[in-house]
């Protein structure tokens, strides 16, 4: 698998996120692959760079989800390319997702500080 | 497949297009094209990955590994004919002989009967204590009608008196004749394809009326007889020189009694007054009943059973009512397989399914020597990213197309196999144009996947278990199995051998009791006997005397032949299996000695003038039949050795002599004149029973014997010098100017009805060998594939043995004792199993016990001395090495 590769300094994507990040990132019109991996990348400050090996094989597990839909159109430099677009049912599926991730950093967040304040 | 081809170039597309993006992108920030390519594409990781992944999200992608896989399994067969030939025949031999039994089993034993819910029809018997008495007076059967609950309906049927001839558009032919009860077709759940059959006849009630009768036809008979004709149903045909009026066509296909003749035709049953009674001379006729809906078949019986026990007691006579006393009911469909057939079958089937473990195990084998010469294949397979899963179904699959094409084999042999015993099939088990059905293919489908897993999973999972780095670092010559493959393979081969040693010890056994029933003396001469069964159209003679009319102007022509030396005519010739008369007593009382009377059950022959010339009977005290012997004279019957035995309580020839024991007609009693030896009448196996016999010339019409001892069949016994061949295109005129319907006389010759009387055994004997032969050839090509992969594997370490002095008798011993480990713990294992299996074969045994401990010696050293010869070539190639060579091929 291509998370066994060896790239280093990276940061890894907590498990599962992954989804929530292409859904979000398409929440601002239809992208590419490659676009999506460069829109991540620099909305988070460049440290996330995700590889191919996970993105394809998420986008067309969320086609195949019917979160997204894709279709081929042409770039601006005029190169055909796959491009991918929420559907209704990725929106839903966005805010639902959305949701338990809060709730999750939330619950790490507060076990942390408790746990630090002990070890002090 | 078209559909994945398409996503799969999109992905790859998809791929591409990313790829040419970070490259751009690259250029754009001003790094060279090259950097930018080597940086994008390390970036990206592995191009291949990505794509099996991101189609994996799909599902589906096992269907196209499926077609890889085959493709690649038939590319490896392809690559190695001879591996791929001698698995398929191996399994070829196994699935076709279980194909075979398979197909035999089922048409016998499992077959559906074509009638309207055949499960609720049964059968009836009475039973008592002489056994059982499949024949029932009406009497009875009204009186069941009326006590019992169990069925909705019964009905009864006996075949017609003689031999019936139906006179069609263009002469009369020989047809099966059964008069029914009127309900019969009602109660099969059959109706007529043309006119209504028998409803709403119920002439078993009424007293016969011989002008006013009825018949149904068989489809083939309306075809072939009356050309399909329209206007059949309300036609009046003759049948036996009576006239019935059509009342119907059954359906093409319809047969009763099931598997009979398809020319057939039906009358209703027409009841004498004494067929109202239980005497003696009432007629008797087999009962076919259906259940009542929700009866089952032990609530009949059980019923039944108390039913009987008050129909008993309305007899009259105590002797016949002993005999009826219980009665028993049975599904229609199991009456029709006799218990000795049925072992047969499943004695046969069992052989053919362990022939049919052997080869699957000697596959197994076959498939593990091949993954040791594959373990390199395999494990680059497996370093280029094919997972276990993957290489075992890749392996599967390979097992599965070679397990496929062993079955195509195998129904080709099955087939042929099938021809080969069509003779003994219908012999035996009364079954022609036995054929491997849809039942039978599905039956192979389903044991070709069974061989095909059970052969190929373990070597596969073996394979695919290995690790990959020793055998990557290994070169070709040196690949070779492990320690423990070695000893699985062992085993394998020890599992052969022991089982072959079952089927070769029931072979055996098989074999010496032919070996018995050949040496058991007949008591008759078979050689140069030319046998004609005739269907006698004893109509044609209604009102003349058959013997001068017929007979004997018959026997005249046939002696006057060339080359003809005697001939003689018989109701049955011995061991013939035609036609059966039984002669009892009808002696009155219920004394010690009338009922040793009654019970005493003769055969009944009609003998005819010179049957000592012809067969060499020879006598035991008194004289056989001669020319004195006529319609005029005193009447005289001859008894045998058996006859004298079961009469007389001293067992004194001279107190039978002189006895009479029937009457031809009133005041013509018939003195016994002589004793004949012992002859085996039924089948070789069977001991003699007794016998009377009444000579040809002697009866005429008036005779109550006259109808039955000469009018229904008669065999024409010829004595000649003179092949078979051309001897018969001079009989058949004769027969046919005697009579038209003689035309279809069925010669054989006396040496041929022998061979057939053997019986199932014979049927038994030759296919064991055929099974135990394929099963010994099996296992020595097992045990020789094993030690020749050993010797060449062992080849530096032999030829650094005999580079140190070891000497070629050493190294020869070296392997043998190999092979003697295996063929010493195979043949006591096999011998152990066998002593079991002989279970399964001892009904068939004669003149041999079934734990004959020479048979098993003797089978057990053929075993391992074959065995020792197969080994020997193996052996003699490893002493055959050059401690050069085989150091410097390093």
């Amino acid at each position: 698998m291509a998370k066994k590769s060896d790239y280093k300094n990276r940061v890894e994507l907590v498990q599962g996120t992954l989804d929530m990040l292409i859904l979000k990132t398409l929440q601002w019109g239809p992208q590419h692959g490659y676009g999506i991996v460069q829109a991540l990348h620099t909305q988070s400050g460049e440290v996330l760079q995700v590889e191919t090996g996970s993105l394809y094989p998420a986008l067309h597990r969320l086609e195949r989800q019917g979160w997204v839909r894709s279709e081929w159109k042409k770039t601006e430099s005029n190169q055909r390319a796959r491009f991918y677009q929420t559907t209704a049912a990725g929106k839903k599926q966005l805010v639902a997702d959305h949701d338990r991730w809060q709730q999750m950093v939330e619950a790490i967040s507060s076990i942390m500080q408790t746990n630090s304040g002990e070890e002090r | 497949m078209k559909l994945w081809r398409t996503r799969a170039d999109d992905i790859d597309e998809e791929m591409a297009t990313h790829l040419a993006m970070a490259i751009q992108d690259r250029i754009a920030r001003g790094e060279s094209p090259e950097q930018a390519r080597q940086a994008a594409m390390r970036e990206f990781g592995n191009p291949l990955l990505v794509r099996e992944t991101t189609r994996g999200m799909w599902g589906g992608e096992w269907m196209e590994r499926i077609a890889q896989d085959i493709r690649y399994a038939w590319r490896q067969m392809m690559r190695s004919p001879g591996f791929s030939a001698t698995v398929i025949f191996t399994l070829a031999l196994g699935l076709g002989a279980t194909l075979a039994m398979f197909t035999v089993v089922e048409r016998v034993m499992l077959q559906a009967l074509p009638f309207h819910e055949e499960r609720r029809l049964v059968t009836v018997t009475e039973s008592g204590r002489k056994g059982d008495q499949p024949y029932i007076p009406w009497a009875d059967i009204q009186e069941w009608r009326q006590r019992s609950k169990s069925f909705a309906e019964i009905g009864f049927t006996t075949s017609a008196m003689g031999r019936s001839f139906i006179e069609g558009d263009n002469g009369a032919q020989q047809v099966m004749h059964l008069t029914v009860s009127s309900n019969l077709f009602h109660l099969l759940g059959v109706e007529a394809a043309r006119g209504r059959g028998f409803d709403g006849i119920s002439s078993e009630e009424s007293a016969g009326n011989a002008n006013e009768q009825t018949a149904v036809l068989s489809d083939a008979v309306w075809r072939d007889l009356f050309g399909a004709r329209a206007d059949i149903v309300g036609r009046v045909v003759k049948i036996s020189g009576n006239s019935y009026t059509v009342m119907g066509v059954m359906p093409r296909g319809f047969t009763f009694p099931v598997q009979d003749h398809a020319m057939a035709v039906w009358t209703p049953i027409v009841l004498k007054d004494v067929d109202r009674t239980r005497e003696n001379a009432a007629q008797r006729y087999s009962v076919i009943a259906r259940l009542r809906k929700g009866a089952s078949v032990q609530d009949a019986g059980a019923e039944m059973k108390v039913v009987q026990a008050g129909v008993a007691k309305l007899y009259t006579d105590a002797y016949t009512r002993d005999l009826v006393t219980t009665a028993s009911v049975q599904r229609y469909r199991d009456s029709l397989v006799r218990p000795n057939v049925r072992r047969v079958l499943l004695s046969l089937f069992a052989a053919a399914s362990l022939l049919w473990v052997i080869a699957c195990v000697n596959v197994t084998g076959l498939l593990l020597s091949r993954a040791s010469v594959r373990q390199r294949e395999i494990a680059v397979r497996g370093a280029l990213g094919a997972s276990r899963r993957r290489i075992v179904q890749q392996l599967l699959l390979e097992g599965i197309l070679l397990s496929a094409g062993g079955s195509v084999l195998g129904l080709l042999l099955a087939v042929g196999l099938l021809k080969l015993f069509s003779h003994g099939l219908l012999l035996q088990l009364n079954i022609s144009n036995v054929m491997p059905d849809f039942r039978s293919v599905a039956a192979l489908m389903g044991m070709t996947a069974v061989s095909a897993i059970s052969a190929a999973l373990w070597p596969a999972l073996a394979s695919a278990r290995a690790p990959i780095e020793p055998a990557l670092r290994q070169s070709a010559g040196q690949a070779g199995p492990s320690r423990t493959q070695h000893k699985v393979r062992s085993l394998l081969v020890v599992t052969q051998i022991a089982m072959s040693l079952v089927l070769l010890v029931s072979c055996g056994l098989l074999l010496r009791t032919i070996y018995a029933l050949r040496q058991v003396p007949l008591g008759f001469r078979t050689d140069n006997i030319i046998v004609g069964r005739m269907a006698v159209p004893s109509y044609r003679f209604a009102d003349q005397d058959m013997n001068q009319r017929l007979y004997t102007p018959l026997l005249a022509r046939v002696r006057s032949l060339p080359g003809v030396e005697s001939a003689t005519l018989m109701s049955e010739v011995p061991l013939g299996h035609n036609f059966n008369m039984v002669f009892s007593f009808s002696a009155d009382g219920n004394s010690a000695d009338a009922v040793k009377r009654r019970d005493l059950r003769a055969q009944f022959r009609t003998v005819g003038p010179d049957a000592q010339k012809v067969f060499g009977f020879r006598m035991w005290k008194g004289r056989y039949f001669n020319e004195h012997d006529t319609a005029g004279s005193p009447a005289v019957v001859v008894v045998n050795r058996a006859f004298v035995h079961e009469y007389s309580a001293s067992n004194d020839p001279n107190k039978v002599i002189g006895q009479r024991i029937m009457n031809f007609e009133k005041d013509r009693p018939a003195t016994v004149i002589g004793v004949l030896d012992d002859t085996r009448q039924v089948g070789v196996a069977d001991q003699s029973a007794p016998e009377v016999e009444v000579y040809l010339p002697q009866l005429t019409p008036q005779n109550g014997l006259y109808k039955s001892a000469e009018g229904i069949a008669m065999s024409i016994a010829i004595r000649t010098g003179r092949s078979f061949s051309s001897l018969i295109p001079e009989l058949r005129p004769l027969m046919t100017a005697a009579s038209p319907e003689l035309a279809e006389t069925k010669f054989t010759t006396m040496t041929e009805i022998v061979e057939d009387s053997y019986g199932s055994q014979q049927l038994v004997a030759r296919l064991l060998i055929l099974f135990g032969g394929s099963a010994l050839l099996l296992c020595l090509s097992g045990l020789y594939g094993l030690l020749s992969q050993l010797v060449t594997q062992r080849t530096r370490e032999i030829g650094v043995r005999v580079a140190l002095g070891a000497r070629r008798g050493q190294v020869v011993g070296l392997v043998l004792r190999q092979a003697g480990r295996m063929l010493l713990f195979g043949s006591l294992t096999g011998l152990v199993l066998a002593w079991f299996a002989a279970r399964l074969v001892s009904s068939f045994l004669y003149g041999v016990t079934a734990h004959d401990g020479l048979t098993m010696a003797a089978t057990a050293l053929l075993l391992v001395l074959s065995g020792v010869a197969a080994a020997w070539v193996p052996a003699a190639r490893a002493a055959g090495i050059d401690p050069v060579e085989a150091l410097r091929a390093e």
